[in-house]
Formats: structure tokens, C-alpha cells, sequence
């Protein structure tokens, strides 16, 4: 509310985004305030996490103002909400922490919570020391996806398992959201060197499209059930979990229909990449315009995945091929087919941002050589973190199950994310491969990070069960 | 011929040791883990699932080729003894070059070298000493302990800090060998199992994965096991006293939990599972003489303990169920789960001269509960428990750890340790006459912030050369020709 009288300084065509941004955040944190007034409790955790989320979707949007239109004071204003973000970010935090009594490591969730908070961190670190800017307009939405997967993933404080009652567990978790939010900055770093490195616009179309179509593919592929219906997991509002069948098999209920909306997006979403190819074969740039618009389609699409995904399975009871009768599901239930596909958005929203605004972008973002060079300095602090993460990860393996290596999943994966970036800074500091290789290299790294982070926990089991 | 031997050597050598092949195999190692643990590995599943998840047909060739268990088929090793191997030959191979420039550091920059170094400066200077004094104090002031070169045709100062950065990265090198080192001898001579005792139990012998047995020189002897539970009921703690039997006698006793294993001549034992063995402990009834007549009695029984009740009656505790059913007038075992207890006790009376079958709970097809000269009230049952120990023995694991603490030390350097030189030569014109004094200096990595550090040093060094307070920047520009 503070935010909106601070507003009108110098009238100023960028001016609207600031004012409309404080209205929404006024409006949100009004609404916030009725609902404490009716519960009566102003410091719980659901409103912590509420204003977190108000606060980084402020700074998000003109972290992504100040990418389109260039106006500086929308920094100044983006960087005060992030600050703000971060203060009821902590506070959730602190709250969760004082409430469980443990260190708030132990579940997704609780480490969402202080990833988020560590990219929040790093946003500004990047961007009063190093002046990146535009970071935001990157890793605003990433965290922005991280507590929407929050309020998703939302779980009671639960105690701590045997296993997970030890300090080298703290300190494992600890050094590892450090090493992957270290690991997010230098993809967003790695980015934005590609844009100022003069990659051409129509290459970010083509990983844009890909991307999204890997996120679509994904989805149809694994749950698009007969008939044109999308399968979900089956949930338990009573006891706030996935229904299981037996030991580690959940039960799928069959939404209907949305399965071709999945399938039709998908065909949309790839027109901008067959467009693209057929541009490169035919050399005729009249296909590249097509497949602009084509982005432009496949937005207006997603959107639409997006909303009928959020309004089918928030509730709402569906059939299941397995058993018979009618079992409810929810968002909380698939939390990454939610964030792919709102990923999906973001990514497809950013590439009409460098579309549209690319000479701005080159003009606001430090030199390309700079980029590189922090690229470098930022996974310079990853791998160190990445090596020690692996090394208490094992201490800890060690005094519980009585092996420091025993090749789970997670373990492997971590491993792989270490040897990625091992590659890097060898090739790096002997062949001296500096610019787009290692840019690529960079982002290479981060997507096996999400993989590990992500991919590992919910489609490769192991001992990592409880995160 | 001997000479295309050798030829054939060195470039096997070149091949080894070349950043290229490292690459390649690293990739190898990465695509192969990354099969590892999409394909359901053997030693990790339980086989009927690894049925359920492939057709026979694929199993099959999986298992052959050794998908099933790729963190222990012979060629993933291989492939980790090459990688080791291609991280020595690229070390020994690169190890001499850093080596002469740690032992003989380039102490005095010839010309060529001052033309190409950066960052540099010259500063105007009236006579060499006068220069050379002026660098060593502004060098000392940052803290370095500057040297004079003196050779036959020429003299300077040269100073560093942190030489040994230069060599961080064979630490690092040094400790990973040091880790697979340890893995390696775990893999050779460590083992691990499975122990599980019930309360009160002695045993030596290691359940090895596998289905094999190890026999221990000494024995655990589990004096008490138990659980402590939040209180929604989810597991807090499970605790094992255990005490270490060798030769008939305690030699070392210790209550482990989870997280804190018991280790004992090199063998550890971890706090892994803890839970109902099946078998009654104890079952405590209060036993009334039929008829109402005569006092009550509390008795306990462990299976098959038989206690009298009067002079004429005894009663066996003959069977325990631990979930029934009752079909035909026949008492059947369910299942080994505690669902649904029965307990079968037998009352012997030599009065009447018979047994009678008592059942808890009462079944009037099968027992005769009423015709027993007691009547039985049981008031609680109590199970035994059993402890479940993960049971290691790794002799490697002190190479793993001192390389990982080696890695983070050497980790350290390579990216936070920065070597820093910094060279100051006087050089004068012999036709002019004028001297001037070069200053040069480099950083092995972090060069942007070392430009900053220099540029101060060039800054003190100015300041030394004219120890008069500065007014104004002019007139030091003044000054310092004129000197």
C-alpha cells in the first residue's frame, strides 16, 4: 500500500506499469488483510507465503516492465519488492523453522522455501554488484513458479524421520539449494551473454519451441489416457496426500477431454519449430514471420491449457481406469505438470520480450565479455558448493546407513551434475573455450540440475524418498 | 622398429593424457550412470519387480549386457580405472611445466616480456635506487615481501603472494585419486550386511547381500531395543543397547541410534530397522476359579511356560496366533501380521483328570472355555521386538574422507587463492639519460579485480616517490619531471 503513494514521481509513459503493479499489490495485500482479519492470526505461515508471492509477482512484472520498455526507475521499484519478497520469505521461514522445531530442510517444500529464497538473494547480489539488471526479469519467474509450487506442496510440519535427524543434514541441504541457486543465476548469466553475444533471434525461437514442445510432449506422452482424457494422480483432501494403490503405486483418475486440449497445444506449440526448419531448408525468411505469429498462437494456447489444466483438476471427482468409482484430484497432486506448463508461458512470454525489445535488452545488459566473465565467477561459487554438497550428502549416508556411496539415483545424478561442470571449467581453463560454447555448457548444467533436483525425485525412486 | 615402438608409446601417452580423451570418458561415465538409474538396478529391486517392469525377453539382454547392475559391471569399473588413470597421465604430463614454474619463478622480466606483460606502468624516476626504495616501501605498505634481483647486466624488484595456487589443482587431482583410491579398497576387501536380533539375543553371524553369511570373530549381544514416537504416532527415535561379546566376555557396550553407529575393530554396526519379531513376550491374564468362589490371580506367560494355579491345575500357554481364523472348527494362522491375536492356552486339572483348550478370545466351536475350572481374563499383551543392524566394514573409507577434505582445501585455492607477481624494473635511456621505473604484474586468475590492486600499487608507489603532501595533481605532474 506504501508502494502506490511512493509511485507518482515524474510523469512518465512507464509510469502506468508502476502504478498499476502497486495497485494490484495494494489490492492483493488488501485482500490478504480481510483474511487475517478474519482468521485473526497475521504471522502464519499461509500469509507469509501469500505476501512472498505478491511481492516477487510485483517485482517479476517490472523486473519484465523494465526489459520491454527500458525505463530505469522501474529497477528501483522491482528491487524494493524483491527486497520486501524476501523479508516475508525469510519471515516464512522463520515461522516454519520455530514451528517444527528443525532446521525447515526436510521436504520439498521446505527447501523450495530457502531455494527461493537464495535466488531471491542472488537477484540482488547480481544486480547491485554486478549491475545485471534485467536478472529479474529471469529469475523473478522462477520464483514466482517456486512458491506457487509452494502453496502446492503445501504440507503440515511433519517430525523428522530417524534418518533425517542429523546436523550433516542441515548442512548437506544447505550447500545444496547455495549450489543450485548459484547454478540458476549462471544459466540466466549464460542467457543473457547468448542475447548480447548476437545469437540470432530466430535460434532462441527454435530452443524456445523446443522447450515448450518438450514440456507438451512430455505430458502427452506419459498421461494421455483413451479418449482424449489426461491422467492425473489421484488425491486425498483428508489426509492432504496421493491416493496409493499399494507400497509406491498411485492411483491415476482420467480427466476427460483435457487430454486433446494437451494434444492440440502440443501441435501448436510445435508449428513454431516446423516453420523455423522449414525456414532453414527452403532459406526463405517469409517462414520465420509465420512462426513468430505461430509463438504468438501458442501463448494465447498455453494460456488456455493453463487455465482449463488449473480449473479441472482443482477439484472436482473423475473415473479411474484402475478402480471403479469416482476419486477426487488436485493441483497439489501433479505440482510439475503445473509448473511445466506455467513454465512453458514464461519461456514462450520471454522470447516475444527479446522479439520484441532486443536492440533495449543489448543496451541495458552489461558487455557480452562481462556476462561471460560472471558467468565464469558464478559457477566458480557453484562447484566448490556442488563438491562439498556431495561430500556431506555422503558423510551423512555414512553415519546412517552405513555407506557413503551407494549409486541411488540422486546420488548418481548429483554426480553427473558435478562432472558437467567439472567439463566446463576444464575446458575452460585448457582449451580456453570462453563465449557461446560455455554459455551452452552453462545451460547444459543447469537443465541436469533441474533434472537432478526435480526429475530424480519424482520419476527415478531411491533413497532420497523423503525429498 | 624399436623406435615405431616408441613412437606408438608416446602417442599412446599423448592420447592419454590429452584433455580430449578425459572429455570423452567423463561423457561415457556420465551417459552410462544417467542408463544406471533409469533402468531398475538389480542390487536396489526386489526380483519379482524387476519381472513385473520387464518382459522376459528384455530382462534378458539387460542382464547380459549388464544393464542391471551397471555400478558393478566389469566395464563400468574399467571405465572409472581408465578415467583415474587418464587424471594421472594428464597430471604427470602437465605436472613438470607447473612444477619449474613453482620451484623457479620468474624473478626478473626481460624486455620482450615487458612489452607484451599487462597490466604495466612506467613512472619517471631521478635515479634507479631512489625508484627501487620507492617500490619496496609501497610493496611492504601492501603487505608483500619484495626482493631484490640482482643479476650481472640488470637489477630489479620482484615480489608474490600465494605461489602455491599454482599447483592447487594437482591437489585436487591428488584427492579425487585419493577417493577412488578408497573406494576401490571398500570394493576390494569392505563388506556389508544385515544383522537382526531379537531383545536378549547373541549372535556373530552377517547376513551378506546375496543370501551368503559372514561369521564375525566376536559377537553383538542386543540388551534392549525400543521406539520413541512423536506424538502423532510417527517414529521419533530407535534406540539398540549393545554390547560386544569376545570370548565370553563384555568388551565394549554402547546404546546406537540412528546416526550414531557402534564401531568395533573396523566394523560398524547402524541403527537400521526396529520392530515386532512376532513372538509374545509376555501375556498377562488374571485367571478366576470357576464358580466364583476363591481369589483371583495375576499370572504372566511366555510361550510354552506352563505356571499351576492351585495344587491340582496347571496352565501351559500352548500357541500364539497372530491373526486367526476359525473354518471347520479348526483355528487357522492368517497371516504373520498383528491383527487379529489368538492365544491358545492349555488348563490342565488333575482333579478331573483332563486338559482343557482354552482360547483367547473365546471360541465356542473349538474351546471349551466354560467347562475349564478357571476363567481367564487377559489384561495385556506384550511382543517382542526385534533390532535390525546394517553391519559395514570399510577399510577405504579414511582415503575417501581425507580426500574430501583434501578436494575442499584444494577447491579452495584454485578458485579463491590467487597467485599475485608483481616485477619492478628501473630502466634508463643511455642516450638521454633519463630513467624511468616499469612496473608490471600478474594474477593467475580474478584478473579484473587484480587491475584495481594494481593500479593501487602504482598509486603508493607515486606517493613514496614524491613524500611531499599532494595539493594539487598538477603540480605533482609538475614535480616529478623536475626532480
Amino acid at each position: 500500500m506504501a508502494r502506490a503513494k511512493a509511485e507518482p514521481q515524474q510523469p512518465n509513459t512507464g509510469m502506468t506499469l508502476i502504478v498499476l503493479v502497486g495497485l494490484a499489490i495494494a489490492f492483493l495485500l488488501f485482500m490478504a488483510f480481510l483474511n487475517v482479519v478474519k482468521s485473526g492470526n497475521l504471522l502464519n505461515e499461509t500469509n507469509l507465503l501469500f505476501a512472498t508471492l505478491i511481492f516477487y509477482s510485483g517485482a517479476g512484472a517490472l523486473y519484465l516492465g523494465f526489459g520491454v520498455t527500458g525505463t530505469e526507475s522501474y529497477v528501483k521499484f522491482a528491487s524494493l519488492a524483491t527486497w520486501l519478497g524476501l523479508l516475508a520469505n525469510t519471515a516464512a521461514i522463520a515461522h516454519r523453522w520455530y514451528e517444527s522445531g528443525h532446521v525447515p530442510f526436510s521436504s520439498v517444500y521446505e527447501m523450495l522455501l530457502s531455494f527461493v529464497w537464495t535466488l531471491a538473494v542472488l537477484t540482488l547480489v547480481a544486480e547491485k554488484k554486478y549491475g545485471v539488471k534485467v536478472i529479474g526479469t529471469v529469475t523473478m519467474p522462477v520464483a514466482i513458479v517456486g512458491v506457487v509450487l509452494m502453496q502446492l506442496l503445501r504440507t503440515e510440519v511433519h517430525p523428522l524421520v530417524p534418518a533425517l535427524q542429523s546436523t550433516w543434514l542441515h548442512v548437506h541441504v544447505a550447500l545444496a539449494m547455495l549450489a543450485y541457486a548459484a547454478c540458476a543465476l549462471s544459466f540466466a548469466l549464460a542467457m543473457m551473454f547468448l542475447i548480447q553475444d548476437n545469437t540470432k533471434t530466430e535460434t532462441f525461437l527454435a530452443v524456445t519451441s523446443a522447450s515448450t514442445l518438450a514440456i507438451y510432449a512430455s505430458v502427452v506422452l506419459t498421461r494421455f489416457e483413451k479418449w482424449g482424457g489426461l491422467s492425473l494422480v489421484a488425491w486425498n483432501p483428508e489426509q492432504k496426500s496421493e491416493v496409493f494403490l499399494s507400497r509406491g503405486v498411485r492411483l491415476f483418475v482420467t480427466v476427460p477431454d483435457l487430454g486433446w486440449l494437451m494434444t492440440l497445444t502440443l501441435l501448436v506449440v510445435a508449428s513454431p519449430l516446423v516453420f523455423y526448419g522449414l525456414a532453414r531448408w527452403k532459406r526463405n525468411d517469409s517462414f520465420l514471420t509465420l512462426a513468430n505469429r505461430a509463438v504468438f498462437l501458442s501463448i494465447l494456447l498455453q494460456v488456455m491449457a493453463v487455465v482449463m489444466f488449473i480449473l479441472r483438476a482443482s477439484d472436482g471427482r473423475y473415473p479411474s481406469l484402475d478402480t471403479d468409482g469416482l476419486f477426487p484430484t488436485s493441483l497439489a497432486a501433479s505440482p510439475f505438470i503445473l509448473s511445466g506448463l506455467v513454465g512453458g508461458v514464461f519461456i514462450s512470454l520471454l522470447y516475444l520480450l527479446l522479439l520484441w525489445r532486443r536492440p533495449d535488452l543489448a543496451r541495458l545488459l552489461p558487455s557480452a565479455d562481462n556476462l561471460d566473465r560472471i558467468t565464469y565467477k558464478t559457477i566458480c561459487l557453484a562447484f566448490p558448493l556442488l563438491t562439498l554438497m556431495i561430500a556431506s550428502g555422503a558423510y551423512w549416508a555414512n553415519q546412517t546407513w552405513g555407506s557413503y556411496w551407494s549409486w541411488d539415483p540422486k546420488e548418481t545424478w548429483a554426480a553427473i551434475t558435478w562432472l558437467v561442470y567439472a567439463g566446463y571449467l576444464h575446458m575452460r581453463v585448457t582449451r580456453g573455450w570462453r563465449g557461446r560454447r560455455a554459455a551452452y555448457f552453462a545451460i547444459i548444467g543447469f537443465a541436469v540440475v533441474m533434472f537432478t533436483f526435480f526429475g530424480v525425485t519424482y520419476l527415478l525412486p531411491g533413497l532420497h524418498a523423503y525429498a | 622398429m624399436s623406435l615405431n615402438l616408441r613412437a606408438l608409446a608416446h602417442k599412446t601417452w599423448r592420447t592419454i593424457a590429452s584433455i580430449q580423451t578425459g572429455v570423452v570418458l567423463l561423457i561415457l561415465v556420465v551417459i552410462l550412470s544417467a542408463v544406471g538409474t533409469i533402468v531398475l538396478q538389480r542390487p536396489a529391486t526386489e526380483p519379482d519387480e524387476m519381472q513385473s517392469a520387464y518382459s522376459p525377453h528384455v530382462l534378458r539382454i539387460l542382464d547380459a549386457v549388464g544393464l542391471t547392475d551397471v555400478f558393478h559391471a566389469w566395464w563400468f569399473l574399467g571405465l572409472l580405472l581408465l578415467v583415474s588413470l587418464c587424471i594421472v597421465a594428464a597430471s604427470i604430463d602437465r605436472f613438470p611445466n607447473s612444477w619449474r614454474y613453482f620451484s623457479r619463478p620468474y624473478k626478473y622480466p626481460d624486455e620482450s616480456f615487458r612489452r607484451a606483460s599487462h597490466p604495466q606502468k612506467s613512472l619517471a624516476i631521478a635515479d634507479e635506487e631512489s625508484g627501487l626504495v620507492a617500490a619496496e616501501r609501497a610493496l611492504h605498505s601492501l603487505g608483500f615481501k619484495p626482493e631484490r634481483v640482482v643479476r650481472e647486466d640488470h637489477f630489479g624488484i620482484f615480489a608474490e603472494r600465494h605461489r602455491i595456487s599454482e599447483l592447487a589443482v594437482y591437489i585436487v587431482h591428488a584427492s579425487l585419486l585419493l577417493i577412488f583410491f578408497g573406494t576401490i579398497v571398500d570394493g576390494i576387501w569392505g563388506w556389508r550386511g544385515y544383522l537382526s536380533l531379537n531383545e536378549g539375543q547373541t549372535s556373530n553371524m552377517v547376513e551378506i547381500r546375496g543370501g551368503s553369511t559372514r561369521t564375525l570373530p566376536f559377537a553383538i549381544r542386543c540388551d534392549a531395543a525400543g521406539q520413541e514416537n512423536y506424538k502423532d504416532g510417527t517414529p521419533k527415535k530407535w534406540w539398540s543397547q549393545l554390547a560386544v561379546v569376545e570370548d565370553g566376555r563384555d568388551v565394549q557396550k554402547k546404546e546406537i541410534v540412528v546416526n550414531d553407529p557402534l564401531l568395533y575393530s573396523g566394523v560398524r554396526f547402524y541403527q537400521s530397522s526396529y520392530g515386532l519379531n512376532g513372538k509374545v513376550d509376555k501375556f498377562l491374564l488374571v485367571a478366576t476359579p470357576s464358580g466364583g468362589s476363591g481369589e483371583k490371580k495375576e499370572i504372566g506367560l511366555a510361550l510354552n511356560d506352563t505356571v499351576s494355579l492351585d495344587a491340582d491345575t496347571t496352565v501351559r500357554f500352548a500357541e500364539f496366533l497372530p491373526d486367526f481364523a476359525v473354518h471347520d472348527g479348526q483355528v487357522y494362522k492368517k497371516s504373520n501380521y498383528l491383527e487379529n491375536p489368538a492365544a491358545h492356552l492349555v488348563v490342565t486339572s488333575k482333579r478331573a483328570g483332563k486338559d482343557f483348550d482354552v482360547w483367547i478370545p473365546q471360541m465356542d466351536e473349538v474351546a471349551d472355555n466354560s467347562k475349564a475350572p478357571y476363567q481367564f481374563q487377559a489384561t495385556d499383551l506384550k511382543m517382542g521386538h526385534f533390532t535390525g543392524l546394517q553391519v559395514s566394514h570399510e577399510p577405504g573409507q579414511w582415503g575417501v574422507w581425507s580426500g574430501v577434505v583434501l578436494i575442499g582445501i584444494g577447491l579452495a585455492f584454485v578458485f579463491y587463492v590467487v597467485h599475485t607477481r608483481f616485477w619492478v624494473v628501473p630502466v634508463c635511456d643511455p642516450k638521454t639519460g633519463k630513467c624511468s621505473l616499469w612496473i608490471g604484474g600478474s594474477a593467475n586468475r580474478n584478473r579484473d579485480a587484480f587491475e584495481q590492486r594494481f593500479n593501487h600499487l602504482v598509486e603508493l608507489v607515486e606517493e613514496e616517490l614524491n613524500p611531499v603532501p599532494r595539493t594539487s595533481a598538477s603540480e605533482q605532474v609538475a614535480t616529478v619531471p623536475g626532480n
